[in-house]
């Protein structure tokens, strides 16, 4: 009997997820292949295995039936040696089969492995703006759920796929060459086989396309309503929402018998003609052996031919699914991997940073047409502590994004002492900033890692200074295990304010010349927002800083407060001096102490 | 999980009687070829032969048929099984406290109710289907081997428990480095998420190099243990078969021998036989398989059950009230700690009084219970001592429906639906005319930016709104209350996101519109509660002061130094 098991652990099926299809199948086939010869030996010695693997599973039933024949001829001494011929070609096969499945596993590894790495340098060098017009879970997906798709269909399909073809041509090639008459009426199955999986996959396509869809929308409404329970609870819509689960529920259930019923239709469909097989061969077989055409050994050789082409047909038919899945997959993986990478432009390095910044007459828009800053001129010298205030979308974290060169400008030039900084050397010119931003940014690693993210080489008593400098050292001793607390999921255990002083610990270990600080307190209650202040001024001292608020109570002591509007700049002044204007700071101002008093 | 079989317990019975045909229609063609071979062939009779062949292919039609048919009936019990299941699951988690959502957590609840269901429907669809086939196919196949003869059945029973070790060894084996896999994936999940949810940060300190070399580190280790489990799986196949084919090669030369010595056997006996083995050793791995499917689904089942058994924590009060709008608050004594802490209590022996239609501020730093309070109030959570009244009754004695008609609460977190904006404002209130619904939209300060939208207020909002600002859905989740006309309104921190502009114009509005109405709003910023008519503030659990801005100016230290913190300069300016 042939080897004819496969066992799934992992994916239990992939007859359940709808089938998407790639849209340039040739392109993607291209770069896949590119992958595959980076691994030419482990590749070729696949192939050689799943040949050799496919010839001893194809010479067995000869040799089978042939023992058979020499059972019924009673002639023992050729029946010993065909036996031992048989055990011989049963463990080549074991054998080849063995290699077969652990050079997959490594093939697949490997190639999986690569494109893991190459997705994830591309993903770190991915320009800020692709980064901000995909969704996060877009990009995760890529990484999660397609290279998985990629890499089990790899390891398992792979083989069952060059199997399958040869093991179909051998077989009927063997057929043939034993009886093509025979041959010619078994082959009326694969005729059948073929037809039937179309009609019913194109069927089952609709079904299971249907039935996701029902199962999304259902997952989708419990997703909410959960997450939202306290609205739901509080505005007493339970009932309401039960109601609308419940159709949601009846609608899946209706396309999942649909598709259940069509999907388990497929097996007994199947076995039935591979049955009917086993019938044309058992009774024209019969007929033919009567007819001294063939002997009874060929008929108990068809048997299991006719059996072993069918069940690599209906096993691509299968994989047909999943390999389209698993290409649509790499398409969208190689697209990732083929955007262009940030731009790196400028190579000057200056020996050290002063930290004057100019903006002079910058053009920038996110979108063509809407100008977000438009002839914006501003000159910071070194050491001075710049405010940037003004309602949301007046343009003020643009300026971040542009001097980090996160976007590139449309027209203008951004300097910083007195080069443009488009010509700088970008990595010199970002060691030399540190940004704290309003989201905190922590890895999941220890605590001392984290403060000194920027600074791996730096010693422990730095680390430590630089934590009792952004005053997150009490807390941080208060833990169990101190610097060496592993932080999880971003620090969530941490309150936001103790993440953000652990952001202000990295900046100041970061060292820069120049600091920026978008927001880095707004969503901080008062109090905490007190030590954080204290730890900024500490920051800030002998460094250019620049400060985007919100709350006017931050910055007030900066040397130069810019008021921006739509993109341009309003007014500029100290504190004391733009409150005595009377001006856009002056309501902005009291707005915010005074009230509803405006 | 019998008692929600019991509905479709004809299809529980139907469909493996179906199966029973398909299967011994499968049984019987090996037998018929045996007579086909030694009677027709060997026996030179054309006759038999077609005559077999005839039965034999209308045992094929009836045998598909029968599959189909079991299909049939085992997807009717399952799926409605698992719909009836989803229904009461969802029912119950509805009628849960937001203590046991707490507890279940949310994310787990979701899981519980879409996984976890379709896993234990994918389990009775295999009990009423594969696991009947797979015994009997196993058994009748024996049986079958056996009448061939009872030497062959030998061979099969020393090469089954080879098979089951060899399978056992290997699933025990390969399951937990599945778990690891699971882990290592977790884990370079983690990496790249935070990779590009911080990208702004890794390249502003040049980290792109370090990063990768932490990824590349994690990814190697995941191949490792993939391939690990893969090699594993790999030897299982080839073992499998080693086996199954010595057995048949030793049933060959028995029949060899048998022939050859007292020929009672037949050679087409001897190929029958040879079908009947692997038929017999290719069930165990499909048992290994349903087995792990019912392991795995049984947890499911468990946790699923969890959720059935837990009765709803809060009763429903019965107080019926013929008197109309009102509004007052009374906190007496209050206490109140969540139940994973109950050493650590969140307010301690608070009192207060609120007339109808005043504003009262909450103030107070992070942690303080400011929204524990305000959660007390429609239920959300109940008091660990005191007591909670509205209208002069304890909260605990209204119908829930009456208490949470009475309150409008807009949360610190907005919580919008995937629906249009319209019928995110007409959430609690799905009948409002729109011109209510404009009204409300215009107190909450949110027409300007509605009408700017593609669609006014048709457009969409995407998914837990992602397409709004958080000042945009703040001010949906105000308008969505101030809808509902309610008694009460609570802002928990709502307004947190919006500028101040925009915020002294919403409660410029409040107190222009909403005047009968009682408004308790917890905030941050002193500016949000500096005109309230009472201010409260809450220090550690305690209600340390009350009084209007100017009176804790004098008299209370935090209140101070909140104000402080927030308005240092502004005493120096001017």
């Amino acid at each position: 009997m042939r080897n004819g098991l496969r066992v799934q652990l992992r994916r239990p099926s992939t007859m359940g997820q709808a089938i998407e299809k790639p849209k340039n199948t040739r392109g993607t086939l291209n770069k896949l292949l590119r992958h595959f010869v980076q691994s030419k030996g482990l590749l070729l010695g696949l192939m050689a295995a799943v040949f050799l693997e496919t010839l001893t599973s194809l010479i067995s039933p000869s040799l089978q039936g042939q023992v058979i024949d020499s059972i019924k001829d009673r002639s023992w001494q050729w029946f010993q040696i065909l036996l031992i011929c048989l055990l011989i070609s049963f463990s080549l096969n074991v054998l080849f089969t063995l290699s077969q499945g652990i050079l997959a596993a490594r093939l697949s590894q490997n190639i999986v492995g690569r494109m893991r790495c190459d997705l994830f340098e591309k993903l770190n060098h991915l320009p800020i703006p692709y980064l901000d017009r995909h969704s996060n879970g877009d990009l995760m997906s890529r990484m999660t759920n397609d290279i998985e798709n990629i890499s089990s269909t790899i390891s398992q399909s792979l083989g069952s796929l060059i199997s399958g073809g040869l093991t179909v041509l051998g077989t009927i090639a063997i057929m043939f060459w034993y009886c093509w008459q025979l041959t010619l009426i078994t082959l009326i199955t694969v005729i059948l086989t073929a037809i039937i999986t179309q009609w019913m996959s194109k069927k089952m396509r609709s079904a299971y396309r249907n039935r996701a869809d029902a199962l999304g929308a259902l997952n989708g409404h419990a997703e909410e309503m959960i997450t939202n329970y306290r609205s739901v609870a509080a505005y007493n819509c339970q009932e309401r929402t039960r109601e609308e689960f419940n159709t949601l529920s009846d609608q899946l259930t209706k396309e999942g018998i649909r598709a259940e019923i069509l999907g388990g239709s497929m097996g007994p469909i199947m076995n039935g003609i591979s049955n009917l097989g086993f019938v044309i061969v058992a009774a024209f077989g019969g007929y033919f052996a009567l007819k001294g055409l063939i002997t009874i050994g060929v008929i108990s050789a068809f048997i299991i031919y006719a059996k072993q082409f069918s069940r690599p047909l209906n096993e691509l038919a299968q994989l047909y699914g999943s390999v389209q899945t698993a290409m649509a997959g790499a398409e969208r993986v190689f697209a990732l991997i083929d955007q262009p990478d940030e731009d790196k432009n400028g190579t000057e390095i200056l020996e050290s940073m002063k930290g004057e910044i100019s903006f002079r007459h910058v053009n920038f828009s996110y979108e063509s047409g809407k100008p977000v800053l438009s002839d914006f001129n501003l000159e910071v010298k070194a050491g001075q502590k710049i405010a940037l205030v003004g309602a949301t979308g007046s343009g003020k974290t643009t300026i971040v994004n542009l001097l980090m060169r996160f976007y590139p400008i449309d027209s203008g030039g951004i300097y910083i002492d007195g080069k443009n900084i488009m010509n700088l050397n970008r990595d010199w010119l970002r060691h030399n900033t540190a940004i704290v931003l309003q989201d905190t940014v922590l890895f999941s690693d220890t605590i001392a890692a984290n403060i000194k993210y920027a600074n791996p080489n730096a010693r422990d008593e730095e680390m430590e200074q630089a934590a009792v400098m952004s005053n997150c050292a009490p807390f941080i001793r208060r833990l169990k295990r101190g610097y060496q607390t592993v932080l999880k999921q971003a620090g969530a255990s941490l309150s936001h304010g103790q993440r953000q002083l652990l952001n202000i610990a990295r900046a100041i270990l970061a060292n820069p010349k120049i600091l920026i600080l978008d927001e880095a307190t707004s969503s901080v209650d008062s109090r905490t927002e007190q030590s954080i202040q204290d730890a900024l001024v500490k920051l800030m001292k002998n460094r250019t800083s620049l400060i985007i608020a919100h709350r006017l109570s931050t910055i007030q002591d900066a040397d130069i407060i810019v008021v921006m509007d739509q993109g341009h700049i309003v007014e500029t002044g100290n504190h004391s001096e733009l409150l005595k204007k009377q001006g856009a700071y002056y309501t902005l101002y009291m707005a915010q102490f005074a009230g509803e008093q405006t | 999980m019998l008692q929600y079989l019991k509905k479709y317990r004809l299809y529980c019975l139907l469909a493996p009687l179906f199966m029973l045909g398909e299967i011994a229609m499968d049984m019987w063609q090996p037998a018929m070829m045996a007579i086909i071979v030694d009677k027709g062939v060997l026996g030179g009779n054309i006759d038999l032969i077609w005559e077999m062949g005839i039965w034999m292919l209308l045992l094929v039609i009836f045998g598909g048929t029968c599959g189909i048919l079991c299909g049939v009936f085992a997807s009717i019990a399952a799926q409605n099984f698992g719909n009836d299941v989803r229904k009461d699951l969802f029912s119950r988690i509805m009628n849960f406290s937001f203590q046991q959502t707490d507890q279940f957590t949310t994310g787990s609840l979701i899981t519980r109710i879409t996984n976890d269901v379709s896993r234990v429907e994918q389990m009775v669809m295999m009990s009423v289907r594969s696991v009947v086939r797979c015994t009997v196919m196993f058994f009748g196949g024996i049986y079958m081997l056996y009448l061939q003869s009872p030497r062959f059945a030998l061979v099969a029973a020393c090469g089954l428990p080879v098979i089951a070790a060899f399978v056992i060894f290997f699933l025990r084996k390969v399951s937990p480095l599945f778990t690891i896999i699971q882990q290592k994936l977790d884990q370079i999940n983690c990496i790249v998420q935070e990779n590009i949810a911080g990208a702004r940060v890794v390249k502003a300190y040049v980290k792109e190099a370090q990063a990768l070399a932490l990824f590349s580190k994690a990814n190697d280790q995941l191949c490792i243990v993939n391939l690990r489990a893969q090699t594993a799986l790999a030897f299982l196949n080839p073992c499998v078969n080693i086996v199954l084919n010595i057995c048949t090669v030793v049933v060959l030369y028995i029949g060899g021998i048998t022939i050859q010595t007292d020929g009672n056997i037949t050679p087409g006996q001897v190929m029958a036989s040879i079908t009947y083995l692997s038929m017999i050793l290719m069930r165990i791995i499909f048992m290994a398989n349903i087995f792990q499917t019912f392991t795995r689904s049984s947890a499911s089942w468990k946790r699923i059950r969890e959720v059935l058994e837990t009765k709803p924590a809060q009763k429903s009060g019965t107080y019926v009230s013929e008197k109309g709008h009102q509004g007052e608050i009374e906190f007496r004594n209050v206490s109140f700690s969540y139940p994973d802490a109950p050493d650590n209590p969140v307010l301690k022996n608070v009192s207060f009084q609120i007339e109808p239609g005043q504003t009262v501020a909450v103030i107070g730093s992070t942690g303080s219970g400011k929204s524990s309070l305000v959660h007390l109030i429609p239920r959300f959570y109940d008091t660990t001592g005191g007591e909670v009244l509205v209208d002069g009754i304890n909260v605990r004695d209204y119908p829930m429906e009456v208490l949470r008609d009475k309150i409008g609460i807009v949360q610190q977190k907005s919580e919008l639906f995937s629906r249009s904006i319209e019928e995110n404002i007409t959430w609690g209130t799905p009948n409002a005319d729109p011109e209510e619904i404009r009204r409300a939209a215009r107190l909450a300060q949110a027409e300007d930016f509605i009408q700017n939208t593609p669609n006014g207020y048709q457009t969409h909002v995407t998914e837990s709104g992602h397409s709004l600002s958080g000042g945009q859905k703040q001010r949906i989740s105000i308008a969505r209350a101030m809808l509902k006309r309610p008694e009460i309104l609570i802002l928990d921190d709502a307004a947190s996101a919006l500028d101040l502009k925009t915020e002294a114009a919403l409660q410029a509005s409040f107190n222009r519109e909403l005047e009968g109405t009682t408004k308790l709003i917890v905030a941050q910023r002193v500016a949000s509660v500096k005109n309230a008519d009472k201010i409260l503030v809450l220090d550690d659990g305690q209600l340390s002061a009350r009084g209007t801005h100017e009176e804790l100016l004098k008299t209370s230290p935090v209140y101070g130094e909140i104000c402080r913190s927030q308005i240092k300069q502004e005493v120096n300016a001017s």
